[in-house]
Formats: structure tokens, sequence, C-alpha cells
């Protein structure tokens, strides 16, 4: 017989059960691949040979109020290439995306992808490619979908597909087509860069911006910058060497102020505690320049750098009022010369 | 007993698992239907009704970058984990046995032909029946409302992140659970020790470098992938434990909490106050 106890506990049992089994049907009928970090699932279609990856989350930045504040100072209203665009092809960028991705690749004849997700009227957009598009624009059918090349036999031509309905992917021929193969045969084949995947994995979640970036990356570059003082024209001058960094992470957000947090794992404590000391060198002397400029000592103050074993940690917080006090002014108008 | 069976030997305790079913049984009816359950059906359903009122209300006025899913991520992540879960261990686990030694009745227990640690385990068990099916369906049914209120559309991509909430959930209520036991088993007065515990010890959790390992906390943290804006320390020392290292260390909390509590309730000799 069952108790009164037993039965509260079945019913939670049933609830439990019942709510995994509609999950569960939720999984089968939109199989969405699941997310690494803030990379949402298409992203891992991407190639293997990924050096770094920015991601921006569009929709976040452009409802921030920092964008507001620019673009209205900026334009007067929206740019007129938005207008041509939402006219033509239906897109209106600031409504209709949602998040940007930009990979690099490693090789010469990949050299990067953009995939932008958002909402599209796809028809919309390919016909105006098609009847309003560049001379030198072609298309062809590749993995099911139709791929929109530009200069097609130039060395690396440009090239133009839809992932999904609401996914648009760009790039040089070779990496689309490439990333269109994966899609196409439910290939993860970015989880081949483990090394990648595990930072991306540490992006803080939530950030409107980020960017991760591996050691074959970072070994492309410089090891030095010219010291304070030096000529920037000769190379045999007093240089700051920079110690190789592993991996960097850059997590940003624009609301309710710019904050900015750049993670550079070093080969050891030692090299971590010299880019650190590098970095407050830096920042120091953007401060030594507030006689000139008062908003750089904020700037400067907005700055912290701290070291954590092998990691070195670079972290921003700047108010939307600083960064509008530093941006270049636009020259006042010339009065006319008065004429006898 | 069957009629004929030959008589059990009553000088002998009932074998381990059968003792702890009887224990379990009786224990279940004791904790389902009591106050301290009812407060904490109530706690652990606020979420819930935080989600009919996300859906009737709010979805319309809160900015839409605000998800539903990001809501459910913030109700699991600062809620579920850090607070109701572990606060519904320490006041369902420590009173399994100072209950009992509080009410005298610890006496009555004792003499049955049980082995003690076929009570505890009983015990044990009618405490994760008890604290699972509150919390369980209340995290299934929040998911639901929340997740899918803006349309049903992006539910699948979020189905895995469900079913590792719900064992994190389950993980946490052992893992508490096992450790307030012991707390439990030793001290006579084991709730302000817990709340000690969890509201000074645990914020290790919140500290650069190893601390973190030496908390609860911080390994359920490391296990649930929502990981919501925090404050203060949290916010720029917050750090990612390895999952396999999180899964072993509180496996290993609940074996060996549990082990100790059934160690030391074995051998303890009780003195009830006259």
């Amino acid at each position: 017989m069952m108790t009164r106890s037993r039965f509260v506990v079945f019913l939670a049992s049933v609830v439990v059960g019942m709510g995994v089994l509609v999950a569960v049907g939720a999984l089968y009928l939109h199989p969405a691949r699941a997310a690494v970090g803030p990379l949402p699932g298409f992203g891992l279609a991407l190639p293997a040979e990924t050096r770094f990856l920015i991601g921006f989350d569009a929709r976040r930045l452009t409802a921030s109020p920092l964008y507001a504040r620019f673009a209205k100072q900026r334009a007067q209203g929206r740019p007129d290439v938005f207008r041509e665009l939402e006219e033509k092809t239906g897109l209106d960028p600031e409504r209709d995306l949602d998040g940007v991705l930009i990979a690099g690749l490693g090789n010469a004849k990949e050299s990067g992808v953009v995939l932008v997700q958002g909402r599209f009227d796809r028809s919309k957009l390919a016909r105006a490619l098609e009847t309003e598009g560049k001379q030198g624009l072609t298309w062809k059918s590749h993995a099911g979908t139709t791929v929109y090349l530009f200069n097609e036999l130039a060395k690396k031509p440009g090239a133009l597909a839809f992932l999904s309905d609401d996914t648009l992917l760009i790039g040089t021929q070779a990496a689309v087509e490439t990333t269109l193969d994966s899609h196409a045969q439910g290939r993860e084949s970015l989880r081949g860069n483990a090394g990648l995947m595990t930072l991306v994995e540490k992006v803080k979640p939530g950030s409107a911006f980020w960017m991760v970036g591996d050691q074959s990356l970072l070994a492309q570059l410089p090891r030095s910058l010219p010291a304070p003082g030096a000529r920037r024209d000769r190379a045999d001058g007093p240089a700051v060497s920079l110690p190789a960094l592993k991996s960097v992470i850059v997590t940003g957000d624009v609301d309710p102020q710019l904050a900015l947090e750049i993670i550079g794992e070093a080969s050891d404590e030692a090299a971590a505690r010299n880019l650190a000391d590098v970095a407050r060198g830096f920042v120091a002397l953007v401060s030594l320049q507030a006689n000139q400029k008062p908003e750089l000592k904020e700037l400067a103050a907005a700055f912290s750098v701290a070291t954590e074993a092998n990691q070195v940690r670079l972290s921003a917080r700047i108010p939307h009022e600083v960064l509008e006090a530093l941006r270049p002014k636009p020259a006042a108008p010339t009065p006319p010369t008065a004429t006898k | 007993m069957t009629p004929g069976a030959p008589a059990r030997d009553v000088s002998r305790p009932l074998p381990l698992l059968r003792g702890a079913r009887g224990v379990f049984d009786l224990a279940l009816d004791g904790m389902v239907w009591s106050r301290r359950s009812l407060l904490m059906a109530v706690l652990l359903g606020l979420p819930v009704l935080f989600g009919v009122l996300y859906r009737a209300v709010l979805a319309a006025k809160l900015p839409a970058r605000v998800t539903g899913f990001d809501l459910y991520g913030v109700i699991v992540a600062f809620y579920y984990v850090r607070n109701v879960l572990p606060l519904a261990a320490l006041f369902y686990a420590t009173a399994l046995v100072a209950d009992e030694v509080e009410g005298k009745t610890i006496t009555f227990l004792l003499t049955r032909p049980l082995q003690r640690s076929s009570i505890l385990l009983g015990k044990f068990a009618a405490y994760a029946a008890t604290t699972l099916s509150l919390s369980l369906p209340a995290t299934v049914v929040t998911f639901f409302l929340l997740a899918t209120a803006r349309g049903g559309e992006g539910v699948g991509a979020r189905v895995p992140d469900l079913f590792r909430d719900l064992g994190v959930v389950a993980l946490g209520l052992f893992a508490y659970g096992a450790l307030f036991t012991l707390l439990g088993v030793l001290l006579r007065r084991p709730v302000i020790p817990g709340l000690l515990f969890l509201f000074v010890w645990e914020l290790l959790a919140n500290l650069p470098g190893y601390m973190p390992r030496f908390t609860v906390t911080g390994y359920l943290r490391s296990l649930i992938s929502h990981r919501p804006a925090d404050e203060g320390f949290a916010e720029i020392f917050g750090q990612v434990l390895p999952a396999p290292l999180c899964l072993g260390v509180l496996v290993g909390v609940v074996v060996v909490c549990l082990g100790a509590a059934a160690w030391i309730f074995s051998r303890r000799e009780y003195v009830l106050d006259q």
C-alpha cells in the first residue's frame, strides 16, 4: 500500500520524468548544436585550423547606450549605407543582426571567415546579389547551398553563402566551402582544435564582445616594442622585449561602462610578472600625459594589472564620459574671410 | 513473516539494507509531512512562481537581451546552488540524528534490532528522497516556464543544460547532506556551525588561487554551465575547476562524510540529559 509520503515522492518522480521526456523530445525535434561557451553551435563547423575567434553580441552592442551615444553623434541618424542596404536587401544591421563571429585561419589559402547571425530575408538578399551584384560576381552550388563568389579568378576569391536561414557565412572561398562541408556533414571540426576550445570555454559568459587566440597566432606577434622615446624608424634603437604569450582571452562589455578584461597566459610566472610590469609601465606613461589631456589620467586610473601564477590579467572599467572626452573633436569650421 | 517459515533469529540485527528500508519508510513519513518540508517547498518553489510571473507580466517589460534562459541560469547559479540547496541540506541533514537526541527518542531507535549504520543509511535515504522530491520538479518546471517564454525555438539546445543542472542539484544535495549529517552526528547543536560553514567558510570560493578547492560550492559552481555576472571578488577571481576533479571530489565528500558519520554513530554512546 502506498503511503502518503511515498505518493509525494512518486508524484515528484512523475513530474521529473515527464519533464525529462519532453526535454528529450525537444532535443530530438530541434537538435540544435549545443554551444561551447559563447560560441554558438554553428560555429563548431569552422575549420580546426582556426587561430583566433572574435565574437560580438551585435544585439547588445546596438542596444547599448554607448552605441546610441556614438551613433547619434556620428551620423545624425542612420548612415546612408544602412538605408541603401535595407532598401535593396531588407536587412537593417541595427535591427536584424544578433551576433557576429570572426574566425582567422592559419593557412594562406583560407584566410578567414565571418559568420553573421540574424534575421535575413534570404530570397530578397539573394535576388539583390544576383541582380545588382558587382561585376565579377558568380554563383555555384556547394554542399547543397548556393555560394556567391566575388572575383572567382582572383588569387583568393571571396564568397558568401547561407549556412542556415538565420546565419550568413562570408569569407574566402576555400574557408567558406570548408565550413559548408563540415556543417552539411554534421561535423564539429573546430573541436579538433582542443587548445582553442579550452580558451573559448573560459570566456566570461554574457560578454558583449570577446576574443581568443592561441599560441599559433601569438607566435606571430612582435616580440619587442620600441622603448619610450626611441625612434621608430631605427630598428637598432632601445626596445622593450615582450615575453611570449601562450594564449590570450579578451572579454568585454559596453553597458553600463566599457569593461574590458584581457587574460594572457605566459610561459611561466616570471614571464607573467615581466609582462605585467610592461603593462603597468605603459599605463604609467599614459598617466604622465595627463598634463596635456586630463582625461588620460582618468583613463590610466581605469586600468588595473594583476598576475596569478603564469597569467596576466589586465582589467579596465572606462566610463562612457571618459571615452566621450577622449574622442577627437571635429575641427571647427573656418569662418569665411570677409571680402572688401 | 509467512506462516510456516523459520523464525528469524531476533538476537541478531536485521541485514543492513533491510533495516535501512524499514527506517527509510518510517523517516520518510516524518520528513515529508512536516513544517520543515512546507517551508522548504515554499523556498524551492519560489522560482516556479517567479517563472509564472515572468511569463505573465515581466517578459514584455524586460529588455530583449535578458532572456528567460538567462534568468533560469541566474536562479540555478545563485538561488539554488549557492543558497537554498545548502540550506535545505543543513536543516534536514543535521536533524537526522540531532532531532532524535533532542527529542529523547534515540534510545528507542538504538534498542531496535537494527545495525546503527542501517539507521543512518535509512534516514539519509529519506532525506535524499525528500529533498530531491522538492527540488528536482521545481528545477524542471522553472526551466520550462522560463526557457520557453518566447517560444520553443532553441529549447533543444538548452536541454543539455537542464540535465546538467538536475545532476548538479542532486549531487549538491548529496554532498551537503553527507557533510551536515556528519556534523549532526558530531555535535549536539549543529545548525549554527552549519550556518557558519555555509555563509563564512564557503566564501573562500570567491578567493583566488587554491582557496576555492577547500569549499563544496567551488566544485558545484564549476559543474554548472551558467555563469551570470557576479560582483566583487567573485567577479574578479571566479574560477572554473575541471569537471572530473569536481565530480571526484564531490563523490568523495559523500562517501567519506557518510562513512565517517556511520562509523561515529556506530560507536558513540548517547547519554540523554535527565
